[in-house]
Formats: C-alpha cells, structure tokens, sequence
C-alpha cells in the first residue's frame, strides 16, 4: 500500500505492509513529487518489537505484545526521523501547545505529565490553546527561528493539528505539590534535552541533530517548571513563558 | 583500540559529551571534562593505552602516575558502555 503525505514540509511517499499507518496519517494526506521515499519490510517490524521488549523490560514491565501494524507504524516514524536531519528537522519528546501563533513545549520522561499540564492549559486557555502535537513533534531550524510541527504521530490520545508554529519556550516539567516556574539558561536544559531528542542509527544524522540541537538552543527561551495539576500550575507557566 | 561508530563526541561550546546512536546498547549521555575530551579525541585513531597516555604526558605537566590513573579510569568507563573497539 502506497499513499504520499505532507509532513512537516516535506512530501513524503509512504509504500507499507499494512493499512494502519495510511488511517494513521490521514489527515496529512497530499500530492506531488516527493522528496523522498519510505518502504518497510518485515524485517523492520521485527526490529521494532526486539526494542519494545527490551524497553519493556528495562523498564520492569512485562513485555506488551503489540500488532505488526502498531509496530509498522513505528518504524515509518523512526524512518521518516532518520531522514529528516538532513532537512534541518530532528524529533523531539515533548507536548507542544500553539497560544497566539506561537508555540510552547513541555518536555519531562513519559509519565511525568506533560500531557496533564499541556491539558491544564487548555481549560485555562480555551480556544486560545491549540495542540500542535502531544508527544513527538518535529522540529525544523530555520535561519532564526525554530518550527515546531504537527505530525500523525501524536501519541496514544490522538492529541494534535496539522499546524506549524514558531516555537517560543521550551519547559522542563517535574512533580511537585507547589507550583514554581523559573527561567534557566539553555545549559543548564542541555542535558534533559539531549535525553529527549530522537538519536538517529546512522552516526551522521545523528552528528547532525546534535548540531540542530546546538541551534535550536539560541532560539528559544528556556523553563524549569515544578508543579502538580491544580489549573493554578497553567496560570503561573502561561504567564510566565509568554514573556 | 578506538571509540565505537555508534558512539559520537560532540562539544556544545563550553562541555563534552559522548552520546551515542540508536544503534547502541546505552541510551545514557556521557558529559565528561577536559581529560575526557581529549582522550576521546584520541580515540578517534586506533591507539593503545600506552600511546594515549604518552600522548596525554606531551600536552600535560602532572605528576607521576596521575595521568595513567585518570585515563585507565576514563578507558575502564567507556569499556563498560561498550563506547570502545579493542
């Protein structure tokens, strides 16, 4: 199965085993010539799920048995993430949030609750608030800007736009029964960024996205935000980050 | 011996750090000091242990059994996220 889709700017021919991935990114459905090319193959399904098992396991779960087609999903975005670099694009763990055209992201390991927070700012916000992508979106450096971009794959709610915005602030988040937000510098982010950005297999993209990385630093205004999931934590890190 | 492929060194302006690919075992980030840096870098050629430390005594004044110490502990450290090829 084949369909061509417009992701993050770039046309990109999507050739699958299964049908799930083409349901997956309906609503980035385009035309025209691509600028480039994904087809996977069994064996790439079986890689996806050696490394759910292991982090399954490191994690002291026991291991899920997921569908080839939920794995075949996975591998195209992993594939699509190791071309990208070249296009000035890296993948990001994060939830990123659009207010007034311009976007905002929270970063934390899984279960932190990026989401909660991202959610809190909608019933704070309203309409104001759009979700641009709940999980891992793609990030594109421009000349001076950062683009953060919807993508199909927006994690297990389904909680993101087709919509690119400039990226204003990026937030680490952690647990805490206060709430407290306060501007770091981007060294002090470095690290925890390091560990939330997707790390290519090939070595050369991978040199590549730590350069991105390196410029989306000078871009964007850096947060440590400590809070639990009153609306009060929105209210502080909205005000906070808009600047 | 020489750093693994899949593990790259990059320098932010101001630290180290040794990150690896996807393709490694370890997920984690190494964020080294002065004496790390340099003996990565040297690890980008096929050396030994013998060849880094001399390397390491050439731009360093330190005293005796210092130089041999921190780079074993740096060697022994990168052996066991499987960052290096004997």
């Amino acid at each position: 199965m084949t369909h061509i889709y417009k992701i993050a700017g770039k046309i990109i021919k999507i050739t699958s085993l299964h049908e799930d991935i083409h349901e997956y990114c309906r609503d980035y459905s385009s035309e025209g010539k691509p600028d480039f090319a994904i087809e996977t193959s069994q064996a790439d399904i079986e890689f996806e799920r050696e490394k759910s098992a292991r982090e399954n396991i490191a994690e002291g779960h026991e291991i899920i048995n997921y569908s080839d087609g939920y794995l075949e999903e996975l591998a195209i975005y992993r594939k699509i993430s190791e071309r990208m670099p070249a296009y000035d694009t890296f993948l990001f763990h994060g939830s990123v949030l659009a207010v007034d055209g311009l976007g905002y992201m929270f970063t934390a390991p899984s279960g932190t609750g990026k989401s909660t927070h991202a959610k809190l700012w909608c019933d704070f916000l309203g309409n104001r608030a759009i979700m641009v992508n709940d999980d891992k979106p793609l990030v594109k450096i421009t000349g001076t800007k950062a683009i953060v971009y919807g993508t199909p794959f927006n994690g297990k709610h389904r909680r993101g736009n087709n919509i690119s915005v400039p990226l204003r602030a990026i937030c680490l988040l952690e647990r805490s029964e206060a709430n407290h937000i306060h501007k770091i510098m981007p060294s002090e982010a470095y690290t925890k960024l390091l560990q939330q950005t997707y790390r290519p297999l090939d070595p050369i993209a991978l040199a590549k996205t730590l350069s991105l990385l390196d410029e989306l630093m000078k871009r964007v205004n850096f947060y440590k935000l400590c809070c639990n999931t009153d609306i009060e934590a929105a209210k502080i890190s909205y005000n906070a980050m808009k600047g | 011996m020489r750093l693994h492929n899949d593990f790259i060194v990059h320098n932010d302006g101001e630290k180290t750090f040794l990150i690896p690919t996807g393709k490694a075992e370890f997920s984690g980030v190494v964020k080294g000091n002065q004496t790390f840096r340099d003996v990565a870098e040297i690890l980008r050629n096929d050396v030994t242990e013998d060849e880094i430390i001399r390397i390491m005594r050439d731009k360093y004044d330190a005293p005796d059994g210092l130089i041999e110490h921190d780079v074993r502990k740096i060697l022994d450290n990168l052996r066991e996220i499987g960052a290096i090829i004997d």
